[in-house]
């Protein structure tokens, strides 16, 4: 039976990811990077049981719902989506720390574009707000950008003693 | 290459949570934000708010230094832009002070008692902000400071934010006016309308359904009396586009003054007041009296 230490770090990673977010990048609104998408997708793509990589994704995705204005499960949808899709294609984005990096970028975008669609669906039109098209744009970069530099410490919290790494 | 494991249940877990979203969501929808749903915000406010707090305390130094040096340029254009402002403003208030004077006159002689209605203000910090695609934000006071649901919020200069959606002991969340589904009745000149959200932008509709005359480009638009969330006054924005009634309505575009993003300090209003507002009486004089003749001056220069 799995230990369920990797799992546990996994959710205390993703409430790291959920306070930085809400707080220190709430304040540099320039370059903004998704700090909880990047997070589900790192973390699927690690050796941690897959459905408990979708789970924490979900989880880290209801708490940004709680907190703000949007509708409850919104968010929670879209990570899971993210961490869903990490978790099909681990095997294939076993290619580098730059593939993975651009692959969490991909991954962060279509979690955006699932947000925005089902969002208005549901008539959340405050998510199709001003410079909506750079955001889609600039935050999957920041996201590349950012798991390029935080992908090995991400592997080595929840990897340990796998034969699986970035390599 | 990671090992496929035995007995793969990726695909219904994920169908599951997919399945719990969707009902979430649907919860939300019929419960609009209240019941388990608002328990269930109260209780993650109540526990992440103090990490906020300390968060916020520590980074809003360091963060306020690295925008500063990233603005240096733009805030010597912003200063000399303000210097000037300030100088025709201080000329008009000077033009105001002999309305003031005649003003206190007629109260005098008709023997109006105005009750001037002090509105209760909480200044408070903003201190978090769930994401890019969310301009809800979060403050750093709650039922304990006063605070209560949907009181109004303004900024420092006094425009219109937004409203509180959600408080717990120390925190609160503010939706602003562009992402809320609550339209609000405003006032541009003597008519009298309702803004509401537009997406994929933050500018506003405007509809005046008992249009009389035309709006003008750089009208400024306020909250109306028949606000039921806002004191009647507060500055909301400017009408962008110049627009003419058809069939008794008109519709154009707002500009509000906020930019939410960009808030560090709001005020929350203390609104609508609970204690009620004595009616005052107000008796005409028998006889005539001669009112002194309006007299203005404006000092030569300003600043």
């Amino acid at each position: 039976m799995r230990r369920p230490r990797p799992t546990l770090a996994a959710a205390l990673m993703m409430l790291v990811a959920i306070l930085i977010q809400t707080t220190v990048f709430a304040r540099f609104r320039a370059f903004p990077p998704d700090l909880v998408m990047m997070t589900s997708a790192l973390l699927a793509l690690t050796s941690i049981r897959r459905e408990a990589g979708i789970v924490v994704a979900f989880g880290g995705g209801l708490v940004i719902d709680l907190m703000g204005s949007s509708l409850l499960g919104l968010r929670a949808m879209a990570m899971a989506a993210v961490a869903f899709t990490a978790v099909k294609t681990r095997e294939r984005a076993d290619i580098g720390r730059i593939g993975v990096a651009i692959w969490v970028g991909l991954l962060t975008l279509l979690g955006i574009v699932l947000l925005l669609l089902v969002g208005t669906l549901f008539d959340q039109r405050s998510l199709l707000g001003d410079n909506v098209l750079s955001r889609i744009a600039l935050i999957p970069l920041a996201n590349t950008v950012l798991s390029l530099l935080i992908a090995p410490l991400v592997v080595r919290v929840i990897s340990r003693g796998s034969s699986y790494t970035f390599a | 290459m990671a090992i496929r494991e035995a007995g793969d249940r990726t695909l219904p877990t994920f169908i599951s949570l997919l399945v719990v979203g969707l009902l979430l969501m649907t919860f939300d929808v019929r419960l609009e934000g209240g019941g388990v749903v608002a328990s269930l915000r109260n209780g993650t406010q109540a526990l992440l708010s103090p990490v906020q707090r300390g968060a916020a305390f520590v980074v809003g130094p360091v963060a306020d230094i690295v925008e500063t040096l990233g603005a240096l340029a733009s805030l010597r254009e912003e200063n000399q832009a303000l210097r000037g402002q300030l100088a025709s403003t201080q000329a008009e208030l000077a033009g105001i002070q002999g309305k003031l004077a005649r003003l206190e006159i007629l109260e005098s002689l008709y023997g109006l008692r105005l009750d001037e209605l002090e509105v209760g203000r909480t200044p408070a910090n903003v201190i978090g902000r769930p994401d890019g695609f969310d301009l809800a934000f979060i403050i750093d006071k709650g039922t304990s400071d006063g605070i209560a649901l949907g009181q109004p919020v303004i900024d420092s200069f006094g425009y219109v934010v937004g409203t509180i959606i959600d408080v717990t002991g120390r925190s609160a969340i503010v939706v602003p006016i562009m992402a809320s589904r609550n339209g609000v009745a405003v006032v541009v000149g003597v008519q009298v309308g309702n803004l509401v959200s537009q997406p994929g932008t933050n500018d506003m509709a405007l509809d005046i359904f008992e249009a009389r005359e035309p709006v003008i480009e750089g009208d400024e638009v306020r909250t109306s009396a028949l606000s039921g969330v806002f004191p009647a006054g507060l500055a909301v924005g400017q009408v962008l586009r110049s627009a003419a009634p058809e069939s008794a309505s008109l519709t154009t575009v707002v500009r509000p003054y906020v930019q939410p993003e960009h808030l560090q300090v709001v005020v929350v209003l203390a609104w609508p007041p609970t204690p009620a507002i004595a009616a005052t009486t107000t008796t005409l004089p028998e006889e005539t009296t001669t009112i002194p003749d309006e007299e203005t001056t404006v000092p030569d220069g300003g600043g």
